[in-house]
């Protein structure tokens, strides 16, 4: 089997010697790209099998652009999809209907036949929905495949089971039992609050449609992401050397009972950022110094059993003049600098619940300069100025009252994809 | 390999000699961890005897003549403190983790549970989600005590706390998602426990 290639860089490659520092260490998870290649892997046929429930929201909220746009979203879907693979799909209002239960995806028109008679009504009984596209789900269970609930709304949980912390405890419940959980919650009036930690627990993701427009794209980043799945339950644990300290892990992951962080699911093929900043003595010129132990857990998707990897990370002391005319990583720079743009927006929206709206425009204010400033040097990377932009627009957006439900998902979602996939586009 | 360990639900091994060895096997079997540079020993009769004195390992109840019966849960307690050993989780960690966990839980914690399992597990867990049939209306959140009356086939598990004091968990239990709502649970408890002293 082919392992993830995990890669740890310092801000600069040596430390200076003789004196105590605070160092910032990204620590880059890489999984092998996907491969055709049936030597390594006899029964892998290039991309996991996909068992999904598509539970749509069509309560009267819906109703116009979003409702339309919705059952494109979900026709694209059908289309995406290969024979192999199964689909479910269930709508609700305060009612639930199983549109079609978990079949192959074979008739590819029928589907999208039925699909294309759902029209909006009623109120929002989605907790029930979400465990009825479950249970279309788990009847069909793939050993080795991707077995997902798609969860699609623009609302609140107003009927049956309402309670968030139920609901996301149920969540994480089915991903233990094998079925996991996306959500993609539309414009501005669905509990972010709900929707982001019930995928989290839930070992999906979590997605934001802004204009009715962007949800073709986002399925589609959905899908690409089942398809190139590869390892869920992934657990990280760093352990320092003796005499080193962790000061801060600036992901905020949970914890897993074991005490390790807990990672979102691995791609194929795209890196996954994380940045450790450890508290390391003062050490002698010359001399080489092991900094920290990772261990990386994971279940490859298209094994039973976990994995753990393990790797040990030296470093070298030098002198203050060799260190500072050595070349500086931008990528460990702009990590940090992203991850602590992730917390700004997290305190920004702290701030916008208690009402201080004038405090959170601080806190985006102060890391847009921040940021500005420690990218001075790479300022034109397409990654920070688009970081750049998006701090200014919520920053902008925040001044308007009627725009507060849609800033806050702005930010929740902002901080959220920059702390789990490294990745600044949804 | 892994479901080697699942073959073993339902048996017993009388006598200490019988559950090394059957225990011996399957911690090579499972390789827990020993291909990768971790050395992991095969857990003899010496071994087994601190388990059971740290109470890392459940003592046995049953017995036949002097020799004790162990069963299925101590075997998965055994393995699981194996894995975890490898693991360098220090041994008050591993008492923790171990201690009160059902068959399943360690069979999780193990990493052994069968995709077939789980298949029907995935279904009987939201169809339990479902089993207190939600009444149509839009109600208002009562704060009524959950009210099942446990049609469903759910099994629950003691376990002791302290002597005096069992918590009772029902096997579709799932434990809090974050640190926060561990806390957040803690707290309930410890509010409950003083109104009984109040």
């Amino acid at each position: 089997m082919e392992y993830p290639k995990v890669e740890v860089f310092t801000t600069r490659a040596k430390l200076e010697a003789g004196r105590e520092q605070t160092v910032d260490v990204l620590i880059r998870i890489t999984p092998p790209a996907l491969s055709l290649d049936h030597s390594t892997r006899p029964n892998w046929k290039g991309r996991p099998d996909l068992n999904l429930s598509l539970v749509l929201d069509r309560s009267g909220s819906m109703e116009g652009e979003k409702m339309i746009r919705a059952r494109d979203a979900a026709m694209f879907c059908v289309d995406q999809m290969l024979p192999s693979d199964r689909l479910s799909v269930v709508t609700f209002d305060d009612r639930i209907e199983v549109l079609f239960p978990s079949e192959p995806v074979t008739n590819k028109q029928a589907m999208k036949d039925l699909i294309a008679r759902v029209t909006a009504r009623g109120s929002t009984a989605l907790h029930e929905a979400w465990v009825r596209g479950g249970l279309t789900v788990s009847e069909r269970m793939l050993d080795q495949g991707i077995n997902r609930v798609v969860l699609i709304t623009d609302g609140l949980a107003n009927v049956g089971v309402t309670s968030t912390d139920e609901i996301v405890t149920q969540s994480m419940g089915l991903f233990q039992r094998g079925v996991s959980t996306s959500t993609i919650g539309i414009g501005a009036d669905f509990n972010e609050d709900l929707l982001m930690p019930m995928a989290q627990s839930g070992g999906g993701n979590a997605w934001h449609v802004v204009e009715p427009d962007d949800m073709q794209h986002i399925f589609q980043t959905e899908l690409e992401g089942l398809i190139a799945q590869y390892a869920h339950t992934v657990s990280l644990s760093l352990i320092p050397a003796d005499g080193i300290r962790i000061v801060d892990v600036l992901n905020d992951f949970d914890l897993t009972e074991t005490g390790r962080y807990r990672l979102p699911n691995l791609q194929a093929g795209s890196p996954f950022d994380i940045v450790a900043q450890l508290r390391v003595g003062a050490e002698e010129i010359g001399s080489q110094m092991r900094l920290l132990d990772l261990r990386l857990g994971f279940t490859p998707q298209d094994a039973k059993q976990a994995e753990v990897l393990k790797q040990a990370h030296t470093i070298e002391f030098a002198s203050q003049t060799v260190v500072e005319n050595s070349t500086v990583n931008d990528e460990v720079i702009k990590a940090v600098q992203f991850l602590m743009n992730a917390r700004a927006r997290n305190e920004a929206m702290k701030r916008m619940d208690a009402g201080d709206y004038a405090g959170a425009e601080a806190v985006l204010g102060s890391a847009l300069s921040a940021t500005r400033a420690a990218c001075a040097s790479f300022a034109a990377m397409p990654a920070v100025m688009e970081e750049c932009a998006s701090l200014q627009e919520t920053s902008m957006s925040l001044k308007d009252r009627l725009k507060d439900k849609m800033s806050r998902k702005k930010l929740a979602y902002a901080a959220y994809t920059r702390q789990t996939t490294g990745k600044l586009d949804q | 390999m892994a479901i080697g360990v699942l073959k073993e639900k339902g048996r017993k091994y009388v006598g200490l000699p019988e559950f090394a060895r059957v225990s011996g096997q399957l911690v090579s079997e499972l390789q827990l961890e020993q291909q990768r540079g971790t050395v992991t020993s095969v857990p003899d009769e010496r071994t087994i005897r601190y388990y059971l004195a740290e109470g890392l390992i459940q003592t046995p109840e049953e017995k036949q003549g002097t020799a004790s019966v162990f069963n299925y849960l101590n075997l998965l307690q055994l393995l699981t403190v194996k894995k975890l050993q490898a693991e360098h989780l220090p041994i008050r960690k591993i008492r923790e983790l171990v201690a009160g966990k059902s068959e399943q839980e360690l069979e999780t914690l193990l990493g052994v549970r069968g995709p077939s399992g789980k298949n029907t597990e995935a279904k009987r867990y939201l169809e339990s989600l479902l089993a207190p049939a939600p009444s149509a209306p839009p109600t208002e959140t009562v704060a009524a005590p959950p009210q099942q009356l446990d049609a469903s086939p759910h099994s629950w598990q003691r376990v002791e706390i302290e002597p005096g004091l069992e918590l009772h968990v029902r096997s579709d239990y799932a434990p809090p998602a974050t640190t926060g709502k561990t806390r957040s649970l803690l707290e309930r408890a410890i509010h409950r426990l003083r109104r009984l002293r109040d």
